[in-house]
């Protein structure tokens, strides 16, 4: 009885993961085929790169890919240092204001993205920077998530730490340098993958700030290639293709931090 | 004992969140209160600005397509959270279950939810096509239909189709979330129920789900807030079609802001739907503390 159990449970999983993957699977094989597979026509089968080179000679992939490594890229530094100087000392220096302060803060977990859309449409635009990929970083740094998260983690690390660092004289911007920042590589490695992430997928913001193709990134460059390819999936397809590998290499390698860094990060907004 | 005021700490506490502040003023405080300002006008683009009072508000109410987007946004909540959240559940208690290459079976649930919505809208059109597409192949090869399915022709395929990749695409977070919930449960709670002959159903029933209470909080709300805010799949996979069956409220916001110009409309419209999350949020803070007591 255990035994059978214990089957059903991995030929079901296995099915899920079948499933899970089929449509991945699905994108590469068809951007694997010159004419895109075709099921029904079960004809000859063969394997050529023609549609990458196809794909690469009529649209900016990699200009997107590289701009949405810029955009990705600053914004998950600047969230790391802006979040982490200030969880430091909501966490252990004391200054009129700061619990207040960061109660503020905190209730602007609940402003949603989308909320704000239109305001800064007209901000952007008023200075003059609508368009461009410094558009795209601004406005991810105003998220309190960072700060919230790290402030939790900081809290956890004993006082006797800084103390000692403290007697001899130390400042807290060297304490904050010399010792939280290398003692909680984990929890920022959590945050850098969240914000990473966060920002690589971004579309909707993108696709109102950004018009010109050069300036686009690659989640905004997708749907503006495919759109001209209205009855041919094998180039879109492509395209997607394009996207994923890289993506899917750097899960593939980092597989365990980056399910580590979403629970950890995920289980924290509680 | 003499007390001293330390100001050194105060200057560094207050550099130290000073770049921070900044951001935070000019990208989230400013904004709201411009955007709250917006909506009581008559807004364009170029410059003409009359201010209506709560009319955009007012507005809202007689306008059709708002009231249908905001259904389907409904539904659609109410539909994909419960889906998403047990089927997570049950995908976490699943590969928990399993010693031997459990690592596979979580990456490969895990994978979709870092493509980006562009890929897995493209994926999912192409997935779907009438005669061309995997996924009618398939189903016509198994025999479980004759016909192809349009699912882009009929608003509840539509929709169902929506949610499919939906689910497909976030599962994994969720997923996530529980199966470390579920390695947080001490291994003496099932022994104990072991002890006193409870079967697999009932140790289910009657330890993992309810340790697991303050998860399945924390993911319905998630789930929910992002619900609300669905846009991409609804822009990419349908397009918003058929005949504006499948779009949603930011739909909305961003119609009416970035084809019509109606600035002030669209900024009402955002309040709407930031006074919804904020009673999402609410109500998760009130349950959270009653979980607690």
């Amino acid at each position: 009885m255990d035994r059978a159990y214990r089957y059903t449970i991995r030929i079901v999983a296995a099915l899920v993961a079948v499933l899970m993957l089929l449509p991945i699977g699905y994108m590469l094989v068809m951007s694997l085929t010159p004419e895109g597979f075709k099921t029904y026509s079960g004809g000859s089968f063969h394997l050529s790169l023609s549609n990458y080179k196809k794909v690469l000679d009529s649209a900016p992939i990699f200009g997107w890919m590289g701009n949405s490594l810029i955009v990705a890229t600053c914004t998950t530094l600047l969230i790391l240092l802006l979040s982490s100087m200030a969880a430091f000392a909501f966490s252990r220096v004391r200054f009129p204001g700061s619990k207040a302060l960061f109660l503020i803060f905190l209730s602007g977990m609940m402003i949603p993205g989308e909320a704000t859309l239109i305001p800064l449409y007209l901000m952007m635009r008023d200075m003059h920077m609508l368009g461009s990929l410094q558009s795209l970083i601004l406005p991810a740094l105003a998220g309190p998530m960072g700060i919230f998260i790290l402030k939790q983690f900081f809290d956890g690390l004993p006082k006797e730490l800084e103390e000692a660092a403290r007697m001899d004289g130390a400042g807290f911007f060297r304490i904050w340098r010399t010792i939280f920042l290398p003692l909680s590589r984990p929890a920022l490695g959590a945050l850098a993958i969240f914000s990473f992430i966060g920002s690589w997928n971004d579309f909707l913001w993108p696709l109102i700030s950004i018009s010109d193709k050069a300036f686009m990134t690659i989640t905004l460059g997708l749907p503006t290639f495919s759109s001209s390819y209205a009855n041919s999936y094998a180039l879109p397809m492509t395209a997607n293709a394009l996207a994923t590998i890289p993506v899917l290499l750097v899960f593939l390698i980092f597989q365990k931090q980056i399910i580590k860094g979403i629970a950890f990060t995920g289980g924290k907004e509680m | 004992m003499r007390r001293t005021v330390d100001t050194r700490g105060w200057a560094a506490g207050i550099l130290m969140v000073l770049p921070y502040t900044i951001c935070f003023v000019l990208f989230s405080l400013i904004p709201i209160l411009y955007g709250f300002r917006v909506s009581f006008y008559d807004w364009s683009l170029l410059g003409d600005k009359v201010f209506v009072g709560l009319g955009n508000y007012v507005q809202l109410f007689s306008d059709e397509e708002f009231r249908s987007n905001l259904l389907n946004t409904i539904v659609f909540t109410v539909i994909s959270v419960p889906v998403i959240v047990v089927l997570g559940l049950l995908l976490a208690v699943l590969v928990n279950s399993i010693r031997k290459g459990q690592a596979v079976f979580r990456a490969s649930v895990f994978l979709p939810y870092i493509l980006s919505i562009s890929v897995i809208s493209s994926i999912w059109v192409i997935f779907l096509q009438p005669y061309s597409g995997l996924l009618n192949n398939l189903l016509k090869g198994i025999g479980i239909i004759s016909k192809d399915i349009f699912w882009f022709a009929n608003p509840q395929l539509a929709w169902l189709a929506i949610i499919m990749a939906t689910a497909w695409w976030t599962v994994g977070f969720v997923f996530i979330l529980y199966l470390a919930g579920l390695q947080d449960i001490p291994a003496a709670y099932y022994e104990a129920g072991q002890i006193e002959g409870a079967s697999r159903w009932q140790s289910f029933w009657h330890i993992t789900l309810p340790s697991l209470s303050k998860v399945t909080v924390l993911v319905i709300v998630l789930q929910t807030i992002a619900s609300f805010k669905i846009f991409g799949q609804s822009k990419l996979i349908t397009g918003g079609g058929p005949a504006g069956a499948t779009k949603t409220v930011v739909f909305s916001i961003y119609e009416n802001g970035f084809s019509t110009f109606q600035m002030g409309y669209a900024s009402a419209i955002s309040f709407v739907l930031m006074a919804v999350i904020l009673v999402v949020s609410i109500l998760q803070n009130v349950v959270l503390r009653r979980l607690d007591r």
